[in-house]
């Protein structure tokens, strides 16, 4: 039986979302500050706020390295860790499955791939020195490649779960070249290729938080565009297509933004694993809701909070030694699907 | 009219699965497809809504092709309730309906009050106010089938289709699923097809019946004239059960080379004892019953050997002399404890004969009716309070 009218109720469950995101959001804001004031440097939160917001009498240390490191690096997390968390919610509702995350579609194997030649492929051709940006243009270009395989897949099958596996299979086969690759390689070489596939938003510049920003931000709204659709999509493709869904269309969207998001993360900061995976849950427990409206923006937050954590944790951990981000969000998100799962508390 | 196919196929890939449909539904039809397991139920009913497409032929809604209706325009005139379970994550019933005001909500599917109203009245019209507030995925299968139906009836569809939407519900959500689309139709003039398995519901629910078997329509009409017996076991292929349009259900046919016996019944207190028998194996002769008599009807059903006299009229004498021949043949003897009146008389003769005869005779009647009807024979009756003792008298019989 209902204990109150209906009315009352939706106004308690808005008075809920309203709490969680609020908590959400000053959780980022905690968590980016932190990343800015703490460091191998600790810099006084007074001096901070001075160099942000260039009050008079700034350190000219603390500024350069707010500016030149901290900061973009703390913004990458933010923006980083809110296009995977959407990316991983999406596939989850499109492929209605609660443990697929943004690189079930091969897009970390096809970014590999392609900076692996980038790394250990142009020593072949005498090329030494390898530039981050060219770095990143190359897990871009190979995000890019998987994805058209997708998406021209996804226009000829009508089924998701073949879709998936064509999904899974194009990794393998991206992995398996650049396993090719390393074979051939220099262990240096190797080296630096395998701490770049365990990800890290180190050494982010401002030129890639811009790209970034400018990109994410735009992919990140036209999610939210996609909440209606998705919703439907909740009872199945077959239901949403009688309440007026383009199924066709739609699909195409949810894949070109998924992978899309994902891809320019992952061009910037190597594959990050378990965001996509564990922050959506983490959003949809603490709403109570399946509702798209509300956790995209719930994912944005949670996504850009728990990733500023884990990169906080991978910087001061094992300092002056920093681990690689996904290092931490493995530990963070693994057991966190493993509890949702015994919990039975997975769902899309 | 509201649909309308004309030489549809439906089928998929290759594959017809039913072909040639001409059929037409008019605005508060209540419409049914009957058809065994596998005869294109389903296939039909997502044709229709377009989500499959047709192999051949049209399908026109309202006079539109449907392959040249976008999905929303479909999505506002036609609803679906499907078959396959849904998972809905953290929804609850009251935010299941509201999906099923996507048609009309803006871009971002921002409700307002106007589509709040239409999803509480949906609820209320299921009878599903008082579960609103639960998550789908932890109502009954009953709550969840009225869910379903009000997010499709908040769609404010003129057709909703329904495939098989009394599976997996127990016998209270069924006849509540069944009156809620009745007063659909009747009080709202939508128009609802929906495949079925209970003939009996659909008999007694629905206005037309399209019966389906061997990729074509079998029949198609008023469920009374369509569902007779011979064209139900058609049908589904029944040669052990027989739908009886009297009975307005199945009865299971007995095992004519099981042991035999003799019921003696009338006016309805044979019906039990002819299935009881039926469950355990025997082969039934009963008589004499006049045409007009349900017990007539069931021992029919049930395949009894039968001796029948003309309805509203006395037993013959050839009909008892019939009915004796058979009484003579038999060792086991059932007084079911029919009504004596004028015009039965002859059949308490049956009884009193069997009991001269020495015959088992067995008996649901009480000591001192026995008594009053048979005389100082009656102590030789073997007395009988319930089922469970006169079948287990009757297979003791047996077994010695």
């Amino acid at each position: 039986m209902n204990a109150v009218s209906t009315e009352v109720f939706l106004a308690r469950r808005w008075k809920r979302f309203a709490l969680v995101l609020g908590l959400f959001a000053v959780g980022v804001c905690l968590f980016l500050v932190l990343n800015i004031i703490l460091g191998s440097v600790t810099i006084p939160l007074g001096d901070t706020v001075k160099v942000i917001f260039g009050g008079a009498g700034s350190d000219e240390a603390y500024s350069a390295i707010i500016w030149n490191i901290r900061l973009p690096r703390a913004l990458g997390a933010v923006l980083g860790g809110a296009a995977l968390a959407v990316s991983g919610l999406l596939l989850q509702v499109f492929f209605r499955n609660p443990i697929v995350g943004p690189f079930v579609l091969g897009i970390s194997s096809g970014a590999s791939f392609t900076v692996a030649l980038a790394m250990m492929g142009g020593y072949l051709l005498g090329v030494t020195v390898v530039s981050s940006l060219t770095l990143s243009l190359a897990a871009f270009i190979g995000a890019l490649l998987v994805m058209g395989v997708v998406l021209m897949v996804a226009s000829k099958v009508r089924d998701i779960i073949t879709l998936l596996v064509i999904g899974l299979m194009t990794g393998y086969v991206a992995s398996a070249l650049s396993s090719f690759l390393i074979a051939f390689a220099q262990s240096e070489n190797v080296h630096r290729f395998v701490i770049w596939t365990m990800g890290s938003f180190s050494g982010f510049r401002w030129e890639e938080v811009r790209l970034l920003a400018i990109v994410g931000i735009v992919l990140l709204l036209a999610s939210y565009l996609l909440a209606k659709p998705l919703n439907a999509f909740l009872l199945g493709e077959d239901y949403a297509r009688s309440m007026g869904v383009n199924v066709k269309r739609f699909r195409y969207t949810v894949v070109f933004l998924s992978c899309a998001l994902a891809a320019i993360v992952t061009a910037f900061a190597g594959p990050v694993a378990f965001i996509g995976m564990a922050i959506p849950h983490l959003a949809r427990l603490s709403l109570g809701t399946s509702d798209n409206r509300i956790l995209i923006p719930a994912s944005i937050l949670a996504g850009a909070m728990i990733t500023s954590l884990c990169d906080l944790l991978a910087r001061m951990l094992f300092a002056p030694v920093e681990l690689p981000v996904s290092a931490t969000t493995a530990i963070f998100g693994a057991p966190m699907v493993i509890f949702f799962l015994i919990k039975g508390k997975t769902t899309i | 009219m509201i649909l309308r196919t004309d030489k549809l196929t439906v089928g998929y890939g290759k594959k017809t699965v039913v072909a040639d449909i001409n059929v037409m539904l008019m605005k508060g039809q209540f419409v049914c497809l009957l058809g065994p397991n596998g005869s294109g139920k389903s296939t039909i009913l997502k044709t229709i809504v377009h989500i499959l497409a047709p192999l051949g032929g049209e399908v026109y809604l309202n006079d539109r092709e449907i392959s040249r209706m976008s999905n929303q325009d479909m999505a506002k005139t036609t609803a679906v309730v499907l078959t396959e379970p849904i998972s809905a994550g953290l929804l609850t019933a009251y935010d299941v309906v509201m999906l099923g005001r996507h048609p009309h909500t803006g871009f971002m599917g921002k409700p307002t009050v106007k589509d709040s109203e239409k999803v509480i009245e949906a609820l209320k019209m299921v009878n599903a106010e008082n579960i609103a507030q639960r998550y789908f995925t932890e109502l009954s299968d009953g709550e969840k089938q009225k869910t379903l139906l009000a997010r499709a009836l908040a769609q404010e569809p003129q057709l909703i289709v329904l495939d098989e939407p009394t599976s997996h519900l127990d016998a209270r959500h069924r006849i509540e699923v069944m009156l809620i689309l009745r007063q659909l139709t009747q009080e709202k003039g939508v128009t609802v097809i929906a495949s079925l398995h209970d003939i009996d519901l659909a008999m007694k629910a629905c206005d037309v019946a399209l019966l389906i078997k061997d990729e074509h329509i079998l029949a198609c009409g008023t469920p009374e004239d369509v569902l007779k017996e011979d064209l139900v076991a058609e049908l589904y292929g029944m040669d052990r059960a027989t739908f009886s349009a009297y009975l307005g259900g199945v009865e299971l046919k007995g095992n004519k080379s099981g042991k035999p016996v003799f019921v003696v019944a009338g006016a309805g207190s044979g019906a039990s004892v002819y299935r009881a028998l039926t469950k355990h194996g025997f082969s039934i002769i009963t008589g004499v019953l006049a045409e007009n008599d349900i017990d007539f009807h069931i021992a029919t059903a049930v395949g009894a050997t039968t001796v029948k006299s003309p309805a509203y009229d006395v037993i013959s004498q050839d009909t008892y002399a019939e009915a004796l021949k058979l009484l003579d043949e038999v060792a086991q003897v059932i007084d079911a404890g029919f009504p004596v009146g004028a015009m039965n008389q002859p059949n308490l003769d049956l009884i009193r004969w069997a009991l001269d005869e020495g015959k088992t005779v067995h008996t649901l009647r009480s000591q001192a009716e026995a008594e009053t009807l048979y005389g100082a024979n009656a102590a030789r009756l073997i007395l009988s309070l319930d089922f469970f003792e006169l079948m287990s008298a009757v297979r003791k019989v047996v077994k010695n």
